[in-house]
């Protein structure tokens, strides 16, 4: 006697494996930071999914999260970026040297780390693009390059102790709560302006969903059943609902959390939505083709370069900010971690594919192997052999399912 | 009498690599609503004199005319402003992206511009891209299927139309039947007769004279860089094919 012999649920149950292994690179990875945070809440009895750990990883996990989505369009474009970690750093220093030595406000001194930003880009961009040499060796001297600059800047005094409070509110403030509301019933000491963009984000989420889902029925294209969109809809609804909570039973939203927010739509909106784009993904795919329909190469190339130099500043600032300070090894090994999340979030090393949604879920698979294991009390010995057992494995996983789709067509 | 006047001349086009000469003089002419077939041994001189008259090479010597205009072509900018299209072979597509991107790529239509960038005008473009393949008889399921999903020939149809797609005065057609299954390039030359039904005229280099001799009304032969044959394509294939065959090899040279 079989097991199942409803005959509809055993259609539901083939419907959704055919729909699981057909998205399993776009899962693969959800399924792994939901893995990952399952097991550290068990290990660390709850602490991992405290309000106030979720809020660190989020600010911890900012710095990491722009460098990945600067790293996933140089990625798409087939290069790669290693001199980013320290030109982080560099910039990091600068600023603070900037608001602590020279007396320069703190927006000035973030505009002169950004021009930095695009100037360092530029330069790699005229490298790769102008004189073709490999990314992988101009990045590489980028990397030796701005690790002595920063060792330069931070000669004398060792670290530098930033004391503006407008630049340390970067990286350790919230943003402010609406204090005409009451605080009362489930809302007390709630962050209600955190609670209240929360639900917003839901019924966002929810609306694009169902555009998303009309266009492609529009196309003609396969879509999962209707039964399985509305579970699809209700977890993901119910994941930001919890996150919501989360952070709005500490202090609510941060600034961090804010500023990437405000680059990831940013980013999202130029790689879907515009000609550059088009043009970024073109080159990825088919440098040769898009030359020869009239796109510069070489502009795409200084273009993603000098975004990922400006994204760099802005990981410096965040960082900097973070630990209201800037130290000698600020930014070591971020260009590894930001590479690791654009892979993990499902990006191509063959250029090409690559999504800013993805680099963010890396950067969290990422971010919170790092912060999970700390609460544990792992060894950083071991850490690194995780994050490198992870990395390996992410790659392996996008291979083996590439593969497997050829194999279908 | 406008159709007197050939859409490209090209006259005594000479062109050196180093101490190669790889033209050494050759005239071309295409009439309106032709399609002519250009053939030749490796290193005849085919893809540099296309690519001469695509703006990615510049003759040493020689002029271009186009409808009897004298023009001056120093890059494929030059080229797309004067309507000729190359379509080279394999390099043509970019598989990551979806039909609809890649019929527009690199003149996407835009909503809303702030200098060179601008919002995408998805919808526009789909439309046209839908239009585009129904008047060609190219069928797919949807023009947002990503191109690596596409079989061999439904990649060269895609290619072959966008390069028609904006108004093109002329197509240069880069071996448009190489590494295609045999079904797959009837239906390419299918695409290639629809073409011409709809007035194209098309320049196609190809190493199949089966191919060219289906669809081409005149066929021009170059040898070393030099044109050795230039005849209108008529007869059964096999004693065209022997005639040709006689000029590539260099049996045969008795062009004036």
């Amino acid at each position: 006697m079989p097991l199942i012999n409803n005959p509809e649920e055993t259609a539901l149950i083939k419907s959704a494996n055919k729909i699981l292994q057909e998205n399993i690179r776009e899962w693969g990875m959800y399924i792994a930071l939901l893995v990952i945070i399952i097991i550290f809440t068990i290990t660390t009895k709850g602490v991992f999914l405290s309000s106030r750990n979720i809020s660190n990883l989020i600010n911890q996990t900012g710095y990491i999260a722009v460098l990945a989505i600067g790293m996933t369009l140089v990625i798409i474009i087939s290069h790669i970026d290693l001199s980013v970690g320290y030109l982080s750093g560099f910039l990091g220093a600068v600023a603070a040297t900037a608001m602590e030595f020279w007396h320069w406000s703190a927006p000035l001194s973030i505009a002169l780390i950004f021009a930095l930003g695009i100037l360092a880009g530029f330069l790699t961009g005229f490298l790769v693009g102008q004189m073709k040499i490999p990314a992988f060796v101009a990045t590489l001297a980028g990397w030796l390059g701005y690790r002595g600059a920063l060792q330069l800047v931070t000669m004398h005094r060792g670290t530098i102790v930033i004391t503006n409070n407008f630049f340390n509110a970067i990286g350790n403030g919230y943003i402010p709560d609406l204090s005409f509301i009451p605080d009362v019933g489930f809302l007390r000491g709630i962050h209600k302006l955190t609670f209240l963009l929360g639900i917003l984000v839901i019924i966002f989420y929810i609306l694009s969903e169902i555009n998303r889902r009309n266009r492609m029925l529009y196309h003609n294209f396969k879509v999962s059943p209707i039964h399985l969109f509305i579970v699809k809809l209700v977890l993901m609804s119910a994941l930001i609902g919890v996150i919501t909570w989360i952070l709005s039973g500490y202090r609510g939203l941060s600034w961090t959390a804010v500023t990437v927010i405000v680059v990831v739509l940013f980013y999202h909106f130029i790689m879907n939505r515009t000609n550059l784009g088009r043009h970024i993904y073109a080159v990825g795919g088919n440098p040769e083709a898009a030359q020869l329909t009239g796109i510069s190469v070489k502009r795409i190339t200084y273009t993603v370069f000098c975004s990922m130099g400006i994204l760099a500043a802005l990981s410096g600032i965040l960082y900097a900010s973070r630990f209201k300070s800037a130290t000698t090894t600020a930014g070591t090994l971020f260009e590894l971690d930001a590479v690791a999340a654009a892979f993990v979030g499902g990006a191509s090393p063959s250029g090409g594919i690559g999504k800013i949604s993805g680099s963010i879920v890396g950067a969290f698979v990422m971010m919170s192997l790092t912060s999970g294991m700390n609460l544990m009390g792992i060894d950083i010995s071991y850490q690194y052999v995780v994050r490198a057992l992870v990395l390996v494995a992410a790659v392996v996983f996008d291979v083996a399912t590439r593969n497997k789709k050829e194999e279908i067509t | 009498m406008i159709d007197r006047v050939p859409v490209v001349k090209m006259c005594n086009i000479k062109k050196n690599f180093g101490g190669v000469q790889a033209l050494k003089g050759v005239d071309l002419v295409l009439h309106h609503n032709e399609i002519l077939g250009l053939v030749g041994d490796n290193a005849a001189g085919k893809s540099t004199l296309m690519k001469i008259l695509s703006g990615a090479y510049i003759p040493d010597e020689g002029e271009i005319f186009i409808e009897g205009k004298k023009i001056n072509m120093a890059s494929s900018r030059d080229a797309h402003h004067y309507g000729i299209e190359m379509l080279y072979q394999d390099l043509a597509l970019a598989n990551n992206l979806d039909v609809v991107a890649n019929v527009f790529m690199g003149r996407e239509k835009m909503n809303f511009k702030i200098g060179d960038i601008g919002i995408l005008d998805e919808h526009y473009m789909e439309r046209e891209t839908e239009r585009l393949l129904d008047r060609l008889k190219i069928d797919l399921a949807s023009v947002r299927l990503k191109v690596e999903s596409l079989s061999g020939g439904q990649r060269q149809a895609i290619a072959i139309a966008r390069a028609t797609a904006f108004n093109a005065r002329v197509t240069i057609m880069d071996e448009p039947t190489a590494a295609l299954s045999v079904a797959a390039i009837k239906k390419v030359l299918d695409l290639v007769k629809e073409l011409k039904k709809q007035g194209n005229s098309i320049i196609i280099i190809s190493h199949r004279i089966e191919d060219i001799y289906q669809v081409s009304d005149r066929m021009i032969v170059l040898r070393q860089g030099r044109k050795v044959c230039d005849t209108r394509v008529t007869g059964d294939i096999d004693t065209f094919r022997e005639h040709v065959v006689a000029y590539i090899i260099g049996a045969r040279d008795d062009y004036a």
